[in-house]
């Protein structure tokens, strides 16, 4: 049994390492926040360089799940309150992309703002 | 509560269609009832799967397993796809197959491969909606003052999915046989397209596959992807407002595929 779960392990090792090459990568890319707060995002607006490869850090205080959704920027992650993520975007044009919460769309609604 | 009532409808009417589709034609198509079987099997599975990877969603926080699940998610949506179209091909031969009694044993091997391929399409619809609606539901279960107005907006949200895959199937039994199976199999095919629709987008937006022409045109006037309308016929029709020359080939692709094999099929049956 310790044996399988050793080798479990090792599998599992071998898969992240796999996926490691573009972490590495993340690390040095220009950064910007995005807090989930009581269905609204913080800030509604971020501006990023436009032409530039950069990185969303995401994280839902909840109190309630949110799945990040933008179809324009093809992007979509779901947080359970407390979890944090990233998401890596590619290049933007200048210009306006507008995303959302999926589970309250009502209130949960942002831009980001490529200059 | 009523957003509770529509997000779970939302992420749940997809694969009850698919589920009410397949049940539907194995009225007509599964006198021994093995694929009936096969379908609640699949059923079962999916939820179990659904659990399983709502689980993974609320545990994946640090970076490698998120990317990690990301590209589990991508795979489940290319297998999906895949998956989705074969059934339909086989749905459509197997009719012509059945009549032929000279070749019973390669018959009764498509039978038993086409069962599982029901089984597993199945299985897959329920988990990948499923899994959304989990996290929701445990995300919301937290919320101050949830408790009784939750359980009741999912069982709404349920039961109203439900209801709507229901009339939906059911509708559509009141046409003729032929018609009924050639409305349904095109509507399998076009959730089918949604979900390669869907892997591609998320490839190019993981730097995975270039866009070439960015968007190539933009109908949000027309009709925004982002919101109402828009935004169910993305999820289960693959609709873009602003698609790129990548995602337009690969439609193009698609379509002259499933068209020309539909033609085939056709001949043959």
């Amino acid at each position: 049994m310790l044996h399988l779960l050793m080798r479990l392990r090792a599998v599992l090792a071998l898969l992240a390492g796999l996926c490691v090459v573009p972490g590495a990568l993340a690390q040095d890319l220009p950064t910007f926040q995005l807090l989930i707060r009581n269905a609204r995002f913080e800030p509604a607006t971020i501006e990023v360089p436009a032409n530039t490869k950069f990185r969303l850090l995401i994280k839902n205080e909840g109190p309630g799940a949110e799945e990040f959704e933008s179809v324009e920027l093809r992007k979509e992650k779901v947080l359970a309150p407390g979890a944090s993520s990233f998401l890596i975007f590619q290049p933007l044009k200048p210009g306006l992309y507008k995303f959302f919460g999926d589970f309250h769309p009502e209130t949960a609604q942002g831009q980001i703002v490529a200059k | 509560m009523g957003s509770t009532v529509f997000v779970i409808w939302r992420e749940s009417v997809e694969a009850m269609l698919v589920v009410g589709l397949l049940h539907s034609w194995l009225k007509f198509n599964d006198p021994g009832g093995a694929g009936k079987r096969s379908l609640a099997l699949g059923v079962l599975l999916g939820l179990g799967l659904a659990g399983g990877l709502g689980w993974a969603m609320v545990a994946a926080q640090s970076e490698l397993s998120g990317q990690a699940l990301e590209w589990f998610q991508v795979a489940m949506l290319l297998v999906a796809a895949a998956l989705m179209v074969q059934m339909v091909f086989w749905m459509r031969r197997h009719g012509a197959a059945m009549r032929q009694s000279l070749h019973h044993n390669l018959a009764q091997a498509a039978e038993r491969s086409g069962r599982l391929g029901i089984a597993v399409v199945a299985a897959l619809a329920i988990a990948r909606e499923g899994s959304e609606a989990a996290v929701f539901l445990y995300g919301a279960s937290l919320e101050p003052g949830a408790g009784g107005s939750l359980t009741l907006g999912a069982a709404l949200g349920v039961a109203i999915a439900a209801l709507t895959a229901w009339l939906l199937s059911r509708g559509l039994r009141f046409l003729d046989y032929r018609r009924f199976f050639l409305i349904s199999g095109w509507m399998l095919l076009l959730f089918a397209l949604a979900l390669l629709v869907s892997a591609v987008d998320r490839l190019i937006g993981a730097g995975l596959l270039p866009a070439l022409v960015d968007p190539v045109w933009n109908s949000a006037w027309l009709l925004d992807d982002g919101h109402g309308l828009g935004s169910v016929l993305a999820a289960m029709v693959g609709y873009r407002a602003r698609p790129s020359l990548t995602l337009l080939l690969v439609f193009a692709v698609y379509a002259a595929t499933v068209l020309r094999a539909m033609r085939t099929a056709r001949r043959h049956a």
